[in-house]
């Protein structure tokens, strides 16, 4: 295995060797130090959006009054970095930012749950009135844009901005977005093997045998583009893929 | 070499101890087991057969997932879903096996990681179908070499 270079940075006192690259999130995750997050997704690029993973640095040579909150999960790791995740400045913005998260989405259990965690039962702002509960945290638009539909977007601008699907063509009924989603924002229904999202209703393709749902044609059409598999590669679902195979191992075994 | 988990079908009696100890083994929740990653069958003409993950060289899975959230173990060679899934399900419908699943109860991918590397079908399994070992063990061996510990098991309490 290649070596890869690591700086060794403090978090919560404790001294970790972290791989260069790294963000101060993921340094402090694979060390089991907790540090809350909303928008953050390892599979997708940080974007720094829900600000609630905020930590306090200091530099090595900064003078010692000096320090600085960043969002860890866009912060990379650097040599002699020195990181608190609960000093009284950190909770402080954690709580502000959960307080106005709160305004945001009055009616989501996840961030009642997160900021009655940080002492906070009740918003000190106003609340969004016909709230639902999108923390605008933009991770759907990210986890769409990395299949590769590229069908969410942010929509407006400033305290109007919303996500939507504009071209409803592109959504190819995956449910990716829904099943990511930080706040379980995004609704959708399934009933037998019909599967609406963001407005659209796909007709879902079953399995011949179990006739258990597999995917949207609309899925299994990009499935096989990015792939270049032929369409229908992607027809059998995989319990049924798994009992041919048991069987052709029998035959094998037994020829 | 490292130790694999070499399957033999014809020995499978479809016990399902397997199924059971995996599902077991990857829940978190007891009250809900996992979806099992190994399943045993009794097919056509009473045939029985076991089938779990090749973790296949050139890995169907692995080249179809859009972020890179299947990796290799190098210590046990095994392709694990790691946290950086957006449960896409692409690689569900590309294993041509079927051995890669959406668990609906956890909402997860599950697949075999051969628990680590010390894989707990193995450990149950009483005829040897399946044997975590450095080389495949021949027929006539079988019976001498697989130790067969007992489930752990529970009893259920008759409703009034
Ligand atoms: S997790 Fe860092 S800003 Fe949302």
């Amino acid at each position: 295995m290649s070596e890869t270079k690591t700086v060794r940075i403090t978090i919560d006192g404790r001294s970790i060797d972290a791989p260069v690259g790294q963000t101060v999130l993921e340094a402090a995750r694979q060390h089991n130090i907790d540090i809350p997050s909303l928008c953050y997704h390892p599979g997708v690029e940080a974007f720094g959006a829900c600000r609630l993973c905020v930590v306090e640095i200091r530099k090595h040579n900064w003078t010692p009054d000096w320090k600085q909150l960043v969002t860890s999960c866009l912060f990379p790791v650097e040599e002699g970095l020195i990181v608190e995740t609960r000093s009284p400045e950190v909770m402080e913005n954690r709580k502000v930012v959960l307080d106005l998260q709160l305004a945001r989405v009055p009616n989501s259990d996840v961030i009642r749950q997160l900021a009655a965690e940080y002492g906070i039962h009740d918003t000190s702002y106003e609340k969004r009135e016909d709230a639902d509960d999108c923390i605008m945290c933009g991770l759907c638009v990210r986890v769409c844009d990395a299949i590769g539909a590229h069908a969410i977007s942010t929509l407006s601008r400033g305290p109007e901005k919303y996500v939507d699907v504009p071209n409803k063509d592109a959504c190819i009924g995956c449910l990716a977005c829904a099943l990511t989603c930080p706040t379980n924002a995004i609704e959708y229904i399934e009933e037998g093997n019909m599967r609406t999202i963001w407005d659209k209703t796909f007709e879902v393709v079953l399995d011949p045998v179990n006739k258990k749902p597999i995917a949207t044609p609309e899925q299994i059409a990009h499935f096989s583009k990015q792939s270049g598999l032929p369409e229908d590669y992607f027809t059998k679902s995989d319990a049924t893929r798994k009992k041919e195979t048991a069987a052709s191992f029998a035959r094998v075994m037994f020829d | 070499m490292a130790k694999r988990l070499f399957v033999t079908p014809y020995r499978c009696t479809d016990c399902k101890n397997c199924e059971v100890a995996c599902s077991f083994v990857h829940t978190k929740d007891p009250r809900h087991p996992a979806l099992t990653r190994v399943r045993a069958y009794t097919l056509k003409n009473e045939v029985k057969s076991v089938v779990l993950c090749l973790q296949c060289e050139e890995a169907a899975c692995q080249m179809v997932c859009p972020t890179g959230a299947l990796e290799r173990n190098p210590e046990t060679g095994a392709i694990e879903r790691t946290d950086k899934c957006i449960l896409c399900k692409m690689c569900t419908v590309a294993c041509p096996f079927g051995n890669i699943h959406f668990d609906e109860q956890y909402e997860e991918i599950v697949k075999c990681d051969t628990c680590g590397g010390d894989p707990a079908c193995a450990k149950v399994c009483p005829t040897g179908a399946l044997v975590w070992a450095d080389e495949p063990i021949p027929d006539h061996k079988v019976e001498e070499q697989v130790e067969v510990k007992p489930l752990p098991w529970a009893m259920t309490m008759p409703a009034k």
